[in-house]
């Protein structure tokens, strides 16, 4: 073949995927950016159906129901006072605590128990007798005890984590696939290093599904906690706003418990796939 | 001297579902020299497996002895290198980390044992996969990690069970290739598990053909062809039709 012929067909070939390449990418971009609208979209049309709702309903009461601008009058002045920003902080930290002990604790506890018969079977009527109880039961019990302090509240979140995390990891490490055991075996591997190196990744995907849920969890028992006494928190800022009689307050607290499990959802996945690059579901 | 591997009488018992006795071995010997190449060939069921892991330490043998390079078979060992029939590479590790593994729990230092792996997925042909993960490699490819896994720890005997059975037939003859190839340059001796006539003809020294109900070693037959084999003669093509018959009897 001419050194000619086969230069202009690289030429093409270089065109031909050039212009694909682009296109792909042009492609991507509009997908995304269609995507980013239709969300906004959507989010605008809520809050204008949720605004006119006074126009279409007039005998609603609009301190039962307030329209997104009442309640944004009332959130700006809030949020630069640093009133949210403090409350948001406080319930942050009072979740984030209670999960993290809660993640160290049930993951030890999965697999200490996970390890011999001898612990699994002491252990199982009770984990299971335990994780049957909603947690929210405890408030109550917990306040009588401990009181409204900080360390009461955390402990309350790690115990509603606690079981989740515990279950997941304790499956994920009995249920390890046998071959990945023999492998290790068969490779030098003294009992820790099948632990840390093996095993454990091994149970990755349970115990980050547990994880999950847990942090859920996390943020529902930390509500009940602080709603049932407690001087600071979204959640207490909640309780105020309806000893208030202010539904706008309350409605602020919705959402922003709602824009916080979101957002840790979305942290938590995006961790997940930068720590785990190999896990895909 | 004494074989590098030496079964006697070696039975194995199992409950079936139902609850009863399955005797899956039943009184086999079996002696497999050092740098053999050894085919155990049989249909599924008849004690194949259970015999490569008796020969691995993945078990006791309910009844009888195994003994490699002279003493009991005691815990699984880099000495006896596996390489599964499902994939059982690390997926939360690289080509490179999964077949660094070995050498690492050896306390190897990083630097010896980064160049250790990358020569040893070199070997197999996949020095531009060192950095993948294996869910991104196809069924071939695991299977030549998996293969220089356990060469990587220079094993006195690689116990492979039908380790190519799940690629397709292209890339399976270019495996049993490079098996026939490393095996040679090595010198470590090989026991392969397989229910194929055609890759024990195209493999083995010598084929034990087993039968089930229970496990046992029907015969044991050497192969002189010499090596590579060529599917295409008629030599292979006599020796495949005397297995065959063996097989059926
Ligand atoms: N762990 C086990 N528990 C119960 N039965 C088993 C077990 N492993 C193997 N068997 C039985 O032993 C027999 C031989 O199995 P195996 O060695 O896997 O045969 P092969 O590899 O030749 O197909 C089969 O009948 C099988 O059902
Ligand atoms: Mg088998």
């Amino acid at each position: 073949m001419a050194v000619d012929t086969s230069a202009a067909e690289t030429t093409h070939r270089v065109e031909l995927e050039t212009a694909f390449l682009d296109g792909r990418h042009r492609a991507r971009r509009r997908l995304f950016l269609l995507r980013a609208g239709l969300n906004l979209c959507g989010v605008a049309l809520f809050l204008l159906a949720w605004e006119s709702v006074p126009w279409l309903f007039p005998s609603i009461n609009p301190v039962l129901f307030p329209t997104p601008s009442l309640v944004f009058a009332t959130f700006w002045p809030m949020l630069t006072s640093g009133e949210i920003p403090v409350n948001i902080a406080v319930s942050v930290r009072r979740a984030a605590t209670g999960f993290l002990l809660a993640t160290v604790l049930g993951i030890a506890a999965g697999v200490f128990t996970a390890r011999s018969r001898l612990t699994e079977y002491l252990t199982e009527p009770l984990l299971h007798g335990f994780r049957s109880v909603p947690v929210i039961a405890l408030v109550p019990l917990s306040v009588l005890w401990f009181g409204i302090g900080e360390g009461a509240k955390v402990a309350l979140v790690a115990t509603g984590a606690f079981f989740p995390i515990w279950i997941a990891t304790f499956i994920g490490v009995r249920d390890v696939n046998l071959v990945y055991l023999r492998s290790a075996a068969c490779l030098g591997a003294g009992p820790l290093a099948t632990m840390f190196l093996v095993v454990l990744p091994a149970a990755l995907p349970l115990i980050l599904a547990g994880l999950r849920q847990s942090m859920a969890i996390s943020l529902i028992v930390l509500v009940a906690a602080e709603l049932s006494g407690a001087t600071s928190g979204v959640a207490y800022m909640m309780s105020m706003g309806h000893q208030l009689f202010r539904v706008d307050i309350m409605f602020i607290g919705l959402l922003l418990l709602g824009t916080l499990g979101f957002a840790f959802d979305r942290l938590f996945v995006w961790l997940t796939r930068r720590l785990f690059p190999w896990y895909v579901n | 001297m004494a074989s590098l591997i030496e079964v006697e009488g070696v039975s194995q018992i199992f409950e079936t579902r139902e609850g009863k006795a399955n005797w899956a071995l039943w009184q086999v010997s079996l002696e497999i020299e050092a740098g053999e190449f050894v085919c155990l060939i049989g249909p599924s069921g008849c004690g194949k497996t259970t015999l490569l892991h008796l020969i691995a330490g993945f078990m006791k043998p309910s009844e009888g002895s195994v003994r490699f390079a002279g003493a009991p078979v005691g815990e699984p060992s880099p000495d006896r290198g596996v390489v599964f029939q499902e994939y059982a590479l690390f997926g939360w590790m690289t080509a490179r980390q999964n077949v660094e593994f070995g050498l690492r729990m050896r306390g190897m230092g990083r630097a010896e044992r980064r160049e250790k792996a990358r020569e040893a997925l070199a070997r197999v042909g996949l020095e531009r996969a060192l950095e993948r993960y294996p869910h991104e490699l196809s069924g071939g490819m695991r299977q030549r990690v998996a293969v220089a896994r356990a060469l990587v720890n220079e094993p006195r005997v690689l116990l492979m069970d039908e380790p190519f059975a799940a690629v397709d037939a292209i890339t399976r003859t270019t495996l049993q290739d490079d098996l026939v190839r490393l095996w040679q340059q090595t010198g470590v001796s090989v026991v392969f598990v397989t229910h194929n006539v055609d890759e024990a003809a195209f493999l083995a020294q010598r084929v034990v053909v087993m039968r089930p109900h229970p496990g046992s070693i029907k015969r044991s037959m050497n192969i002189d062809l010499p090596y590579p084999r060529q599917r295409s003669s008629a030599e292979f093509a006599q020796l495949y039709a005397h297995l065959g018959e063996a097989l059926g009897e």
